[in-house]
C-alpha cells in the first residue's frame, strides 16, 4: 500500500513539474499600439500588417539591419545582367503548418495572387514564374525591378500555403493562417490578442537565427493593447512578458524599473503630417508652405522625445540614399518663412491671432489618431501651427474609422500620422495619383509627379539608376508641400529579464520572427 | 411650478444640504468666473515647464504640454457643467413632453413610446452614448446630443407614470368635464403637478452625466483638444502617472467632488420635498 501512494505521489509529482515546465514554455508579448487592430493575417491582400505576421510566414528573403540580404525561403538567388530575370533556388525539406510542400509550384501560384490588390506594386514588374525544377523558380521580369530583395524581405511577402488560402477565400487571414514559419497561428480576434503555438517542424530559420530549429517558445499570445501606460502598468506588474514597441517617453522609467531591460535598433519610422491637396485652403501652395515651415520639428524632438531618434526633414528615413536631396528642399522649421507664405497669400492676422481672408479665417481640421504619442505630438503641432495664425480643431479617431474617413477623401484637411518602411517606394504608396484617399492621404495627383513616379518605380535597371530617380521624385513632391515632416523615432522594446533570455544582437530589420526563434524563456 | 421655497429653506438647513450647496455654487462661481480666475491661458503650452510639481508658480502643477493645471481644470468645469447640465436639461424638456403625452392620450402613441423607451433602457447609459458618438463623430455638441437620448427614457418613464396617477384625480376629471382641451389639462393641472420629481431626477442624473462626459472624455471622444475636459485631463495623465501623478488626481478629485456634491444636494432635496414615494412611483 506504501509503494502505491510513494508511487502516486511521485506521478503526481512528475506531472507537476510537467505541467510547470509546459507553463514556463508560455510567453505573452504586446504588440506596438500603432499595430493594434490590423484587422487580418492575409499577406498577400491586406494593408495593414501586424509584427506577428512574420511569426506565422516565411519570406523569400529578409533583411538585415545593414541592408544585406539573408536567405530564407530561398538559400541563394541570382539576376540576369540586364535585369530581365531573376532565379531563386528554394530551400528543400519545408512544409506548411498544414503538411502541404513548399516548392516552385508554390511560388508559381502565388506570385499572381498579387495582381488587383493593394499590394499589387510589389510584383508588377513580374511577367511569369517559371519553374526550373523543383526547388528553382525563374522569374521572368516585364522591366527591370532593381527592388527585388527589398520588396521580397516584405512583411508583405510571407508565403501561405496555396490549399489553406484557397479553401479559405476571403476568409483567409481571420478565419485560419497557414505559413511555414515557427509558429501555427490558433485562434487570432482582431484589436485583442492572437495564440500562437511552435511549428515544431520549423526548418527554415535564415542566417539571422542563432536557433536553426523550432522555437524555443512553445506557446506565445500576442495581446494587443490600444494604451501604452496600460502596457507598461502589464509589463510592470508580470501580465506580459515583452513589449514589442516601446514610446520613447515610456524609456527613462523603463530604465530605472528592476528586472524590465529595454533594447533600441534604428528606426524605420517617420512621423509626417499630409496636407489634403484637393480642399481649400490647401490648394494653395503658399499655404502649405506656411504649414511645413510652422513645424518645429527640433521642439518636439528635445520636449516630447526628450532627444531620443532624430528630427524629420524629409519623408523617408535618414539611412535611405534617396533621403539625401538638395539641402534647399529639405523641410525645417522656419516661422518667419511660414508667416510671409500665408501674407503672400492673402491671410491676415485677425485679432484672436488666427488669420483671415475674405472673412474666411484659417481654421483647418487637425486628425489623430488614439495613443499618447499620437495625441501629443498632434496637440504640439496645434499651438505650433496658431503660432503662425493658423487655427486647428482636433478630432481623435481609432485607427479603424480614421481609415475610413480618409476614404472619402474630402473630409480631410491635415493629420499627424506615421509609417513604418525602410525604402523609397513608401513615397509611391502615399503619393501616387492611384490611391486618392487611402493612402494617399495627400490626395496629391500631379502629372509631374506621377510622370517621375512611373520613372523611379518602373523604369530603373540598376540600384544606383533607381536611388537618383526616387530622390528626383521625393525633391519635386518636397517642393510642392504635400507633407510636412516631424520626427524619425527609433525602435525600443521592453521585456522582463527574470521571464527571458534574448540574444544579444537583434538581427534584421525590426523584431521579428528571425529573433522570436532565439528568444527562451528562463524556467 | 418650481421647487417651493419653504423646501429649499429646509434643505439648506440640514448640514448636509447647506454644505452640498456652498460646494456646488463654489464649483459654478469658479467655471462662471474662469476667465477671471484662470491664473493662466488654458491652452498655452510652456514645453520646457512640462510636468512641473504643484507650487507657488503653478498651484496644482502643470501636464506634459507645461500648461497650467489650475486654469485647466477651473475651464474643465465649464466643459463639465454645461455638458452635464445642457445634455440633461434637453433629455429632461423631451422626456417630459414624450412621457407626457403619452401617459395623458394613452392608446397605441402609449404603446409605441413606452415601447422605445424600454428598448433603449435594456441598454446600459454608456453602451448607447458610445454607439450614438459613433454615429455623429467626436466632439462636444455630439456628446451632448448622445448624453441627452442616453437619459432621454428615464425621463419619460418617470413622467408618464405622474401624469398617468394625476389624471384620475378628481380635480383634472372636473376640469376636463368643464370642457378644458387637452393643453389646458396638460400645462395647467398635470404638467406642473409632475414636475418636481423630475427635477430632482434631472438633479441627481446630473451628476451621472458629468461622469458620463468625463468617460467619454477619457476615450478621447469627447472634447478636442485643446479644449479642457476633466476626463480627458485624466486619460493625458494615464501616461505620465509616474513622473506627474497631478495630472490624473486634481482633475479626479474635481470629479468626485463635484459630483458628491450634486448627489448630496439631490438627496437633500428629496427629503426636503418628502417625494421618495413618488420617485418610486415612477
Amino acid at each position: 500500500m506504501k509503494t502505491i501512494l510513494k508511487a502516486a505521489l511521485f506521478g503526481a509529482s512528475l506531472c507537476t513539474l510537467m505541467g510547470s515546465s509546459a507553463l514556463a514554455q508560455n510567453a505573452t508579448f504586446v504588440l506596438g499600439s500603432r499595430e493594434v487592430g490590423a484587422p487580418s493575417y492575409n499577406p498577400i491582400k491586406a494593408t495593414r500588417l501586424n509584427a506577428a505576421n512574420t511569426f506565422i510566414y516565411d519570406r523569400m528573403v529578409i533583411q538585415d539591419a545593414d541592408q544585406s540580404f539573408h536567405g530564407q525561403l530561398a538559400t541563394s538567388w541570382e539576376a540576369a545582367a540586364d535585369g530581365m530575370s531573376w532565379t531563386f533556388k528554394l530551400r528543400p525539406n519545408v512544409k506548411f503548418h498544414d503538411g502541404e510542400p513548399f516548392n516552385a509550384q508554390t511560388i508559381v501560384w502565388w506570385v499572381p495572387k498579387f495582381k488587383g490588390t493593394e499590394n499589387a506594386f510589389m510584383t508588377d514588374a513580374i511577367d511569369k514564374v517559371e519553374v526550373v525544377d523543383d526547388l528553382t523558380v525563374r522569374f521572368v521580369m516585364k522591366t527591370p525591378d532593381p527592388n527585388m530583395l527589398f520588396n521580397m524581405a516584405s512583411t508583405f511577402m510571407g508565403v501561405p500555403s496555396p490549399k489553406a488560402f484557397d479553401a479559405l477565400g476571403d476568409r483567409y487571414g481571420v478565419a485560419g493562417a497557414v505559413g511555414t514559419g515557427p509558429f501555427k497561428l490558433e485562434s487570432f480576434t482582431v484589436g485583442q490578442q492572437t495564440v500562437l503555438v511552435r511549428n515544431d517542424a520549423y526548418n527554415s530559420a535564415s542566417a539571422l537565427s542563432a536557433n536553426k530549429g523550432p522555437a524555443k517558445i512553445a506557446r506565445l499570445t500576442i495581446r494587443e493593447i490600444a494604451e501604452d501606460s496600460t502596457a507598461f502598468l502589464e509589463l510592470r506588474t508580470g501580465g506580459v512578458d515583452m513589449l514589442m514597441s516601446v514610446p520613447t517617453d515610456f524609456l527613462p522609467r523603463l530604465s530605472a524599473e528592476r528586472g524590465t531591460k529595454v533594447m533600441t535598433l534604428p528606426g524605420t519610422e517617420v512621423y509626417y503630417m499630409p496636407m489634403n491637396t484637393a480642399v481649400e485652403p490647401f490648394t494653395d501652395i503658399k499655404v502649405r508652405e506656411a504649414v511645413a515651415f510652422a513645424v518645429n520639428q527640433k521642439e518636439i524632438l528635445d520636449s516630447l522625445f526628450g532627444g531620443v531618434g532624430a528630427v524629420a526633414n524629409t519623408f523617408l528615413i535618414s539611412g535611405l540614399a534617396e533621403s539625401k536631396v538638395d539641402p534647399k528642399l529639405m523641410i525645417s522649421y522656419d516661422p518667419s518663412r511660414s508667416r510671409k507664405a500665408l501674407d503672400e497669400a492673402g491671410w491676415v492676422a485677425g485679432p484672436d491671432g488666427i488669420r483671415a481672408k475674405g472673412g474666411v479665417k484659417l481654421q483647418v481640421k487637425l486628425w489623430t489618431q488614439n495613443g499618447t504619442e499620437f495625441k501629443r505630438v498632434t496637440e504640439v503641432i496645434q499651438a505650433q501651427l496658431k503660432a503662425v495664425g493658423i487655427g486647428a480643431d482636433i478630432t481623435i479617431f481609432d485607427a479603424a474609422t480614421i481609415t475610413a474617413q480618409y476614404r472619402r477623401r474630402t473630409e480631410h484637411q491635415l493629420a499627424v500620422r506615421v509609417y513604418s518602411w525602410a525604402n523609397a517606394d513608401i513615397l509611391d504608396w502615399f503619393h501616387s495619383g492611384k490611391r486618392l484617399g487611402h493612402p494617399n492621404h495627400a490626395m496629391w495627383n500631379d502629372p509631374k509627379s506621377e510622370e517621375l513616379n512611373e520613372k523611379a518605380m518602373k523604369g530603373s535597371r540598376t540600384w544606383d539608376e533607381r536611388v537618383t530617380n526616387f530622390r528626383a521624385y521625393h525633391e519635386h513632391l518636397l517642393s510642392q508641400f504635400v507633407f510636412a515632416p516631424i520626427y524619425q523615432p527609433v525602435q525600443n522594446f521592453a521585456f522582463s529579464e527574470a521571464r527571458l533570455s534574448m540574444p544579444a544582437v537583434i538581427r534584421g530589420t525590426r523584431l521579428q520572427g528571425q529573433t522570436v526563434v532565439d528568444i527562451e524563456v528562463k524556467r | 411650478m418650481t421647487i417651493p421655497s419653504s423646501a429649499l429653506g429646509r434643505l439648506l438647513r440640514t448640514p448636509r444640504g447647506l454644505g452640498a450647496a456652498i460646494v456646488l455654487a463654489i464649483i459654478v462661481l469658479a467655471a462662471i468666473l474662469a476667465p477671471v480666475i484662470a491664473p493662466y491661458d488654458y491652452a498655452a503650452q510652456n514645453l520646457r515647464n512640462a510636468n512641473m510639481d504643484p507650487g507657488a508658480l503653478h498651484w496644482l502643477g502643470t501636464d506634459e504640454f507645461g500648461r497650467d493645471l489650475f486654469s485647466r481644470i477651473i475651464y474643465g468645469a465649464r466643459t463639465s457643467l454645461a455638458v452635464g447640465v445642457t445634455s440633461i436639461s434637453i433629455s429632461m424638456v423631451c422626456g417630459m413632453a414624450l412621457g407626457a403625452a403619452a401617459g395623458y392620450f394613452g392608446g397605441a402613441f402609449d404603446r409605441v413610446v413606452t415601447m422605445v423607451v424600454d428598448l433603449s433602457w435594456s441598454f446600459p447609459e454608456i453602451l448607447l452614448a458610445l454607439i450614438l458618438i459613433a454615429i455623429l463623430g467626436p466632439g462636444l455638441a455630439s456628446t451632448m446630443i448622445a448624453i441627452s437620448i442616453a437619459y432621454l427614457a428615464q425621463f419619460t418613464r418617470l413622467t408618464r407614470a405622474q401624469v398617468m396617477a394625476l389624471k384620475s384625480e378628481t380635480y383634472v376629471e372636473a376640469t376636463i368635464s368643464l370642457g378644458a382641451g387637452s393643453g389646458h389639462v396638460l400645462f395647467r393641472h398635470l404638467l406642473p403637478n409632475a414636475v418636481t420629481p423630475v427635477i430632482v431626477a434631472g438633479m441627481l442624473a446630473t451628476g451621472d452625466a458629468i461622469i458620463l462626459e468625463a468617460t467619454l472624455g477619457f476615450f478621447g471622444l469627447g472634447a478636442q483638444p485643446p479644449t479642457p475636459s476633466w476626463g480627458a485631463m485624466m486619460s493625458s495623465g494615464t501616461a505620465q502617472i509616474f513622473i506627474a501623478p497631478w495630472i490624473i488626481i486634481f482633475p479626479g478629485l474635481a470629479i468626485a467632488i463635484t459630483v458628491i456634491a450634486i448627489n448630496l444636494f439631490g438627496d437633500a432635496l428629496i427629503d426636503a420635498l418628502d417625494i421618495r414615494q413618488r420617485l418610486r412611483e415612477g
